[in-house]
């Protein structure tokens, strides 16, 4: 164990890091998939299209692919425009941080979409029958009667993608993100301890699903508090 | 920056001589942790502490961190350890295909014993009932009138967990090994070209998850023709 001193604090900015993505990404798996899920439902047939070719082809292949493709293929075309105003210009990337939350985000609101498509449609027909009735505009609707219902059909399910997207930062660091994976092949190179200091990396990812679980398992309480038996 | 046919047309062969090895690692991994899934669920509800509790740990460990991880402690991890390099296992555990086939099936089988053990739980309890009223002792019960049953309500979930299986085959190409994924950011790190290459890597994993899907259609269809009304 005395190859981690001096470690510790390296490994504490990776999980930082982890963190950060993780709370990026889960934003914008939640845009995909309420964005994904408006058009599944919505009644434009090319809407509907795109969001069944984006939950086929984000669901059926390997995240790693996704990740290397939004990576190098951002990064190739990122510098084709920037030859044009400088062709001194040699390589222009996205930082990898960006890349990959935006990445592993796509991947996971993929399986979002179909989660909120199927929340959204478990909302009974009354409530926002009887929201139209009040007078309610469709905006208001969705915000004060469609999502308040939804949400806590969607928590369970949710709460695995929330697992999805924490496990799936690891893989940023193949495209260089300085995380707990990186942090521990630097490690590596200077202690020659590779076990310990991967399996560093094993027990800070099962604290963040832990701390994840909880934390669905709290929200879902909260979430159907209105059906607990009063004592 | 246009897309290159000829490449596309080039390198598609060439990646799929790497399908062998990916098809290897999932049918392999697939059946080995099918096997030793089904260890973990008759220890998770033998009733035994003792043999419930490891194999609880067993599976929030291996559910909880990323397979990425996983795969890097079996294959970087394991040969700092002295009695993994003296033991009989290591003809395997020095190869990176060994490696890939254990941490694949680990992995999986933690997975797969939980959605066997939704399948078991889901057993009507009148069924045993009435299996026990028939004079069927527990094992019998077991193997006549619980696991046909299982089995068929788990089959769903199984497919999408061997479709799961399938995606991390490709993490294989992170520890050295020539699968499709492998092949295909080998080919990018030459031409360059990553748009062209990963975009027709990901069409032909798009068609193995089809015929995945399709095959295990197929066999719930089967499963279920008893209950199936006659059109």
């Amino acid at each position: 164990m005395d190859a981690l001193d001096g470690w510790w604090d390296d490994y504490f900015w990776g999980s930082v890091v982890v963190a950060e993505v993780f709370v990026v990404a889960l934003i914008l798996t939640i845009l995909f998939g309420l964005i994904g899920a408006a058009a599944k439902l919505s009644g434009n047939r090319a809407a509907k299209a795109i969001a069944s070719g984006y939950t086929v082809v984000f669901r059926g292949t390997p995240e790693i692919l996704v990740l290397l493709l939004i990576y190098f293929g951002s990064a190739i075309t990122l510098t084709a425009i920037a030859q044009i105003f400088d062709p001194e210009i040699k390589f222009v990337d996205l930082p990898p941080f960006w890349a990959g939350s935006f990445a592993i985000a796509l991947i996971v609101g993929s399986y979002a979409t179909e989660t909120f498509r199927g929340a959204f449609l478990g909302v009974a027909p009354g409530q926002v029958e009887a929201a139209r009735a009040l007078g309610l505009s469709k905006l208001q609707t969705f915000v004060h009667v469609r999502i308040p219902a939804m949400w806590r059909l969607a928590l369970p399910p949710f709460g695995n993608h929330m697992l999805s997207l924490i496990k799936d930062t690891a893989l940023i660091a193949i495209i260089g993100l300085e995380e707990t994976l990186f942090v521990a092949a630097q490690a590596i190179g200077t202690t020659n301890k590779p076990f310990t200091m991967y399996i560093v990396v094993g027990a800070i990812y099962l604290g963040f699903s832990t701390i994840i679980t909880l934390a669905v398992m709290a929200l879902e309480k909260y979430a159907n508090r209105h059906l607990e038996i009063a004592r | 920056m246009s897309f290159d046919m000829a490449l596309i047309l080039d390198s598609i062969p060439k990646m799929l001589m790497g399908i062998g090895l990916t098809l290897q690692l999932l049918f392999l991994s697939a059946a080995l942790g099918l096997a030793l899934a089904i260890i973990l669920l008759l220890m998770r509800i033998s009733g035994r502490w003792y043999l419930a509790a490891p194999t609880m740990a067993y599976i929030y460990i291996f559910r909880g961190t990323p397979i990425l991880v996983q795969i890097f402690i079996i294959y970087y991890g394991l040969p700092q350890l002295e009695f993994v390099r003296d033991s009989i296992f290591w003809p395997i555990l020095r190869e990176p295909f060994g490696c890939a086939i254990l941490a694949l099936t680990l992995n999986t089988a933690a997975y797969v014993s939980e959605i066997l053990r939704g399948g078991v739980l889901g057993v009507d309890r009148g069924l045993k009932e009435a299996g026990a009223a028939l004079g069927l002792r527990a094992p019998h019960r077991f193997i006549y009138i619980t696991t046909p049953i299982a089995i068929r309500l788990a089959l769903p979930a199984y497919s999408n967990d061997v479709i799961s299986l399938m995606k991390s085959t490709a993490l294989a190409s992170t520890i050295t090994l020539l699968d499709m994924t492998g092949i295909a950011r080998t080919i990018v790190a030459e031409t360059y070209a990553p748009y062209e290459i990963f975009i027709s890597l990901m069409a032909i994993y798009l068609i193995l998850t089809w015929m995945i899907q399709r095959s295990f259609g197929w066999v719930e269809k089967r499963m279920s023709r008893h209950v199936r009304e006659e059109v």
